[in-house]
């Protein structure tokens, strides 16, 4: 990339970058757009027209997403179902006590053994 | 109990007369100083060693204190001290951007102790560790990273279902362009202007991708004269207004909307299958990259996150590039960022101009969006019409200008939830000023 310069004076250049940077951006942000409004659904229709079943034909695939069917509701949904699992853990009280636990007597875990042993 | 307690007792007075024992030459007293036997002669000499040595220990500690930073500290420092204690207070007290601002006032402190120059400690010192830590925002490494976590957390399902507001984030990018302008009539030569520019694109990983490329110190001009090394003050600038968003936009947004337009309600975005969202990673990339190639570190990375999170069968890498990976890179770039505003590199003239065009380009893009919005309106019918509102969240700033949407909205009308609506256009920005800062790099890089 070597800087080209059409003009000596910055601000002649400043100008011609700020019209063509927004064109760009505009026209760039506008094809991924129309990429997304019209493209992205021929595609799936294309999929799913290629993916059919057998016994499918192919006017009775809609190209057609269901449209009662929002985002809101899946949000909701998905709402839900995150509550849900997160109940599946009962919740603790986040309380530790430590209580005196009842030692058993053994042999193996005994220091007269090991304080004595010398005298065997 | 007792013994032990005895015996505590008997090994701390043994410390402590052994600790008086090793420390007595230092106190001046030589061992035999108590001796009476000694004779004359040998006790003069001694007495002429005391008086040296206690000399060379003030002088050891004057010149200690020439090191301090009490010593080396000029008003700048101080300055730029509090204005990092005000940063970690703005994120602590009002919640603005903590996971930014705390890391970055933390670095403004560390970057402006006062120290003797030389021995590695700056940041601007070759060697020093800040400095190694430095060289990831010198060659922009830390903003792809930044990118890819962002991706690998950001939802574009909104944007998908309503492609249209992908213009709003494109309308928003003039603000980097009129600011461009700006700075262009400030004096700024052009690459240098280019950076400041990107403030306007509200996102503080670009932001700092663009200057370390155009405004670095080392490049240099056609006639000869060398860039200046603006990161620092392009950085610091672009997150604080940031951070600033929920002070910056609310003015703005109630100026130049009607209580009616903020009322209009969008109709709810349908819902998107996994198969779209699996595809807009890959077509993005593509098309946008193709368009400015430039913007590929950012774009790519950003782009890449999302097909992580999207594909379904790489949760584990999107988990890490969501949170610990962006986490990691955060905390650096925050520190360093912070630590690049030494005093003397920082309080310029050129800085405060960088402010004053940053806040410039923020209230620009803010306006750019949301007239933006209300020129769709123009040619929306029904419930299609969006709020305009929502052409504000057009400045990047993710997420934070679209929860400022969202609030200003509940303000208007509290059962109209514009959050989802809002993200679409703050994501299109997000993508928009890349694009943007790959195309300014690509005139003057």
């Amino acid at each position: 990339m070597t800087p080209i310069l059409l003009y000596t004076d910055p601000l002649v250049e400043g100008y011609i970058i700020l019209i063509t940077g927004l064109l760009i951006v505009f026209a760039g942000l506008i094809l991924l757009t129309v990429f997304f409004k019209y493209g992205m659904p021929i595609m799936l229709y294309i999929y799913k027209v290629i993916t059919r079943g057998r016994d499918k034909k192919v006017k009775d695939i809609s190209p057609k997403v269901n449209q009662d069917f929002t985002g809101e509701i899946a949000a909701a949904i998905s709402v839900a179902i995150h509550l849900y699992l997160d109940e599946q853990h009962d919740e603790e009280n986040a309380i530790l006590t430590i209580k005196q636990a009842r030692k058993l007597y053994s042999p193996w875990s005994s220091k007269i053994y090991s304080a004595y042993r010398n005298r065997l | 109990m007792t013994k032990q307690k005895t015996m505590k007792k008997v090994i701390l007075i043994f410390g402590i007369l052994s600790l008086l024992i090793f420390i007595k030459p230092l106190l001046g007293f030589s061992s035999n100083a108590t001796n009476t036997t000694v004779s004359t002669s040998v006790s003069q000499t001694e007495s002429i060693v005391e008086k040296t040595f206690v000399d060379e220990a003030l002088d050891g500690i004057g010149e200690f204190y020439h090191f301090t930073g009490f010593a080396n500290a000029q008003s700048g420092h101080i300055i730029m001290i509090l204005i990092g204690i005000i940063f970690i207070y703005l994120g602590i007290k009002f919640d603005y951007e903590p996971l930014l601002l705390i890391p970055i006032g933390a670095g403004v402190m560390l970057g402006n102790i006062p120290f003797v120059a030389g021995y590695q400690t700056g940041i601007y010192e070759e060697g020093s560790v800040l400095n190694y830590l430095y060289f990831g925002v010198v060659k922009g490494i830390y903003p792809p990273l930044i990118f890819l976590g962002i991706g690998a957390m950001t939802d574009f399902s909104s944007l998908i279902a309503n492609p249209k507001l992908m213009l709003l984030g494109a309308a928003a990018q003039i603000g980097v362009f009129a600011t461009f302008l700006g700075a262009l009539y400030l004096g700024f030569n052009l690459p240098e202007a280019g950076a400041i520019g990107i403030i306007g694109g509200a996102d503080g990983p670009t932001a700092i991708f663009l200057s370390s490329k155009l405004a670095n110190g080392i490049n240099v001009l056609a006639d000869g004269t060398t860039v200046k090394n603006l990161i620092g003050p392009i950085a610091i600038a672009a997150y604080s207004y940031m951070a600033l968003v929920p002070v910056i936009q609310p003015p703005i947004m109630k100026l130049l909307t009607s209580k009616k337009e903020r009322l209009i309600r969008m109709k709810p975005p349908r819902a998107v299958s996994q198969k779209e969202k699996m595809i807009f990673p890959i077509v993005a990339l593509l098309l946008t990259t193709f368009i400015s190639p430039s913007a590929l570190p950012l774009l790519g990375m950003l782009f890449f996150g999302n097909l992580l999170k999207e594909s379904g069968r790489t949760e584990r890498l999107a988990e890490t590039a969501r949170t610990k990976l962006i986490d990691i890179v955060t905390i650096i770039l925050g520190v360093t960022v912070g630590a690049s505003t030494q005093a003397d590199v920082f309080i310029t003239k050129d800085s405060m101009m960088i402010f004053g065009l940053g806040a410039l380009s923020f209230v620009i893009a803010t306006a750019g969006g949301l007239l933006f919005a209300k020129f769709m309106n123009l040619f929306l019918k029904g419930d299609d019409k969006i709020n305009p509102l929502i052409g504000a969240a057009g400045v990047s700033a993710v997420p934070d200008s679209a929860r400022v949407v969202h609030a200003e909205g509940i303000k208007a009308d509290p059962h109209n939830y514009l959050l989802m609506h809002a993200m679409a256009p703050n994501v299109a920005g997000v993508i928009g000023s890349a694009i943007a800062a790959g195309i300014i790099l690509s005139f003057l890089g």
